[in-house]
């Protein structure tokens, strides 16, 4: 279960039209970016995707089933998803919070063993939360929680990552860290799907890219034919000055 | 050998003294000797107990047992409507008096499956006061003084129902509270004695035993006689409200009356002498047209 | 919360789960014993335990083994549903001033109750209109508080309130048009009181088995206790989970109601008290309720019918008085 499939896709945007059916391939080892304006449809095409939400038409596969058909469990063994915004639950701490990433994972009965314990220390030390791990989550900074979040997927080991703005909060280290924890997932034969804001990051770490258009338009592809600066420009109405830094294309709103 | 005469004249003497009656439940409850110790869960029936002469075996009451004096000083065991079981249970009473509307039924049934035969009353008619106390005169074996109470009790009440047979109506009205200002129906106790005095309940075709109702009640039904009992014995503030309303007929022929409510609000022979007072007081009514 | 707040850790936390439950079983055996041993009527200890060797005189085996220890097992089985009860709403609602009295469900199994013994119903008919009374109320609450946003804790607080309140309005109205002499009784079991309970069985069958039913769900509550958008994201069943919950939570309250009367607090401050210490782990946090819940309840009946005896107090006034305080603190902690 490592390849996500969206056949003619029709997100449920309240009050919008249809536009565009999106009908592609994550495949394994790929990494995607979303990119789109505010309101978009980005966080819901992501919940869509995880089976969160119904879409209005179209349907999602996982190895070619439709997610419709699987069971929830199967679901989540498969594909993993960092929320964007968190609610906040009752208390609870770090490490607990990292280990509910293996719920999927064990039996009713079962409680979480040695393995799970180990599976959530690695994941918080590789966010570099695990000197938190005691701490209460209510305690913590955005930027910490926001890695927790990325470290409870983690323990999850889903062969799908969707992540909703992974770099949200973050500082430049951490987002660059977090970043490559993705692009280190993709190259271990893992598919991911990003939402992000950051167009640099996303000309910076992703292969392909799909653009969301307000009115439902969408078009997607490989990294290097989606950044066009015109259909950039068209994509968030605003002019934007293009460099090349350290490899990779630079784009910066014009004044 | 004479240890078993002995012990079969005893079964015998008990079977031969072995006493039954009928609650209020309708169920028959049987002792095998009178009883020696009883407890009483309302201050009623501790009424009813010592008016079937049978005072001396009370071993337990409940709050406000006031009445005779000598209540008083019996061992309370909490309230009517939550008794203390423990309290009531140590004083292994061999005879409990129930009140099926006033007592929780389940510490009723609870006290009988501890083996204790519950004597169900609930009096709501003048025949009904007479008959209890021959009732638990017989449980208790004092039906010599018990049944004399009964019959000098149902002796005076029927006196008084001859004397006021061919009386002339008066309309009533009994208010048995102030706030909320309450009356009584045709089915209540209360009811029955304006009855048997020769008044008409301006209230008696309500359906609720205790009716609720207001000021405006009253003024429509513009009763010739108003009569109260009052909390404690004293009652003058619930009778000058009714002053500010001249135009009622009670008031204008000022027909405004106090019974004292231990001796009319309580199916207890003292009933009798409240009964006397309430026929008195609608005499006085008759003469001031 | 105020240890929450603070970022310590809840004291006990990651010791296990045998332990506290073990050293709270103890606490509720020591509790019964106590609640055996004291009354109005006097037992020594000599008498007590000749009647727990199965010995001992008429008197004192009436007053430990027919009145005492069915009342305690009562009230041990209703304070175990009640605090059970109150720790799944917390859990479903992630927040901690859910409580079956608060959110109205005990005013819905109330008006249910009263409305079968109003129409001379008995026995399991009661029950059932209790169940139905407090599912009533979870589905207004719920489906009022949920409308068309989502649930806020204040949003839903004020729901479970207004329709308590409402539930409230409904017991007067009934209260009106009872026989005026029935009044006391009613008011009194309103109040929660276990001086009308009788056999114990059928609460301490319902807590036993509902502790038994929720243990393989425990992780699924801890993982909902997280918000159900990452619930399901993590394989939970969100819909039929919650659903499992409200019934569940309704049957307790239900039960403990038809048993004791509308008892208060139980459910609020018993599973606060265990989050603080114990953590929050759902597969320890409902089996040390039933057993705190339990413990708790038998302490404050035996407070209440020894306190001014003869006179007895209603449990739920011990009750009232310890949780008011607490739900005042809470509400006052958390914003």
């Amino acid at each position: 279960m490592n390849r996500l499939g969206l056949g003619d896709l029709v997100i449920d945007v309240p009050g919008r039209d249809d536009g565009r059916a999106l009908s592609l391939g994550v495949e394994p080892g790929q990494v995607w970016g979303v990119l789109g304006p505010n309101g978009v449809g980005k966080t819901t095409l992501l919940h869509t995707l995880a089976g969160l939400r119904a879409p209005r038409a179209g349907q999602v596969l996982l190895d070619g089933q439709a997610l419709a058909t699987l069971g929830r469990r199967q679901v989540a063994r498969a594909l993993g998803l960092v929320f964007q915004d968190r609610q906040d639950g009752f208390p609870a701490t770090v490490r607990e919070t990292a280990l509910i990433g293996r719920h999927p994972w064990l039996s009713a009965w079962q409680m979480e063993g040695g393995e799970d314990l180990r599976l959530a220390e690695t994941a918080l030390a590789r966010l570099d939360v695990d000197h938190l791990a005691e701490r209460l989550v209510s305690t913590l900074s955005g930027g910490e929680r926001q890695r927790l979040a990325i470290a409870t997927v983690l323990t999850q080991t889903p062969q799908i990552w969707l992540a909703d703005e992974p770099t949200n909060h973050l500082d430049l280290h951490h987002q660059t860290a977090v970043m490559a924890l993705l692009a280190e997932q993709a190259a271990e034969g893992r598919a991911v799907m990003m939402c992000l804001h950051d167009l640099n990051l996303a000309a910076r770490w992703c292969d392909h890219l799909l653009l969301l258009y307000p009115d439902g338009e969408a078009c997607w592809g490989p990294r290097d034919a989606m950044l066009e600066t015109s259909a950039l420009e068209r994509l968030y109405g605003q002019r934007l000055a293009t460099a090349e830094v350290d490899g990779a294309p630079v784009f910066v709103p014009v004044r | 050998m004479l240890a078993l005469v002995l012990s079969g004249l005893g079964a015998g003497e008990a079977r031969a003294d072995s006493r039954c009656a009928i609650d209020d439940r309708d169920r028959e409850v049987c002792l095998e000797a009178p009883a020696t110790r009883i407890a009483t869960l309302s201050p009623g029936a501790t009424e009813l107990v010592y008016a079937a002469g049978a005072g001396g075996k009370v071993v337990a009451v409940v709050a406000y047992s006031d009445y005779p004096p000598e209540a008083r000083q019996v061992t309370s065991v909490g309230s009517h409507t939550r008794v203390d079981l423990e309290a009531l249970v140590s004083l292994q009473p061999d005879l409990v008096i129930g009140w099926i509307t006033g007592n929780p039924a389940e510490q009723l049934e609870t006290i009988e499956a501890l083996g204790v035969p519950v004597f169900y009353i609930e009096p709501r008619s003048i025949d009904s006061v007479a008959t209890t106390i021959e009732r638990l005169a017989r449980l208790a074996g004092s039906e010599a003084e018990g049944n004399d109470v009964a019959a000098e009790f149902r002796a005076g009440m029927d006196a008084l129902a001859d004397e006021y047979a061919a009386a002339e109506p008066v309309a009533t009205f009994y208010q048995v509270w102030d706030e909320p200002l309450m009356s009584v129906n045709d089915e209540h106790l209360i009811g029955e004695v304006v009855r048997l005095c020769g008044g008409v309940n301006v209230f008696g075709e309500l359906s609720r035993l205790v009716p609720r109702i207001d000021d405006e009640a009253v003024l429509a039904a513009d009763p010739e006689a108003i009569v109260a009992g009052g909390m404690g014995e004293e009652n003058r503030h619930w009778l000058t409200h009714w002053q500010q309303y001249p135009g009622l007929t009670a008031v204008a022929r000022d027909n405004l009356f106090f019974v004292p409510p231990s001796l009319i609000q309580r199916p207890t022979p003292r009933l009798l002498e409240g009964s006397r007072i309430l026929c008195e007081k609608l005499e006085v009514a008759r003469g001031r047209r | 919360m105020a240890a929450a707040e603070l970022g310590a850790r809840p004291l006990l936390a990651g010791r296990g789960i045998w332990l506290p439950l073990a050293v709270l079983a103890l606490a509720g055996c020591a509790a019964l014993g106590l609640s055996l041993a004291v009354g109005s009527a006097s037992v020594s200890p000599e008498a007590l335990w000749a009647v727990l060797r199965g010995e001992g005189d008429a008197l004192s085996r009436t007053l430990v083994l027919e009145l005492r220890l069915p009342r305690s097992l009562s009230a041990f089985a209703v304070g175990g549903l009640l605090a059970v009860a109150g720790a799944l709403m917390q859990v479903l609602l992630r927040n901690p001033l859910a409580d079956p009295y608060v959110l109205g469900l005990s005013g819905g199994a109330s008006v249910g109750a009263l409305a079968a013994m109003l129409a001379g119903l008995g026995g399991a008919v009661i029950t059932g209109s209790a169940f139905a009374g407090a599912f009533l109320s979870t589905l207004l609450v719920f489906g009022l508080a949920h409308g068309t946003g989502s649930w806020t804790p204040s949003r839903l607080l004020l729901t479970g309130v207004v329709v308590a309140a409402g539930w409230g309005a409904v017991i007067t109205l009934m209260l009106a048009l009872s026989p005026a002499e029935r009044l006391p009784g009613m008011l009194y079991w309103l109040m929660g009181d276990l001086s009308y309970s009788r056999t114990p069985w059928p609460p301490l069958a319902l807590l036993l088995i509902i502790c038994l039913l929720l243990m393989p769900l425990g992780r699924s509550l801890n993982v909902m206790a997280r918000g159900p958008l990452q619930a399901a994201a993590l394989g939970v069943n969100v819909r039929p989970l919650e659903w499992t919950i409200y019934l569940v939570a309704s049957a307790l309250t239900a039960m403990a109601v038809t048993t004791a009367g509308s008892i208060g607090f139980v459910g609020l401050v018993v599973p606060h008290m265990l989050r603080l210490l114990l953590g929050n782990d759902q597969r320890l946090i409902l089996p040390a309720c039933a057993l705190a819940g339990g413990t708790l309840l038998v302490l404050a009946d035996t407070l209440a019918r020894t306190m001014i005896a003869p006179e007895q107090l209603p449990v739920g006034v011990i009750t009232a008085l310890l949780g008011v305080p607490t739900f005042l603190y809470l509400l006052y902690r958390s914003r």
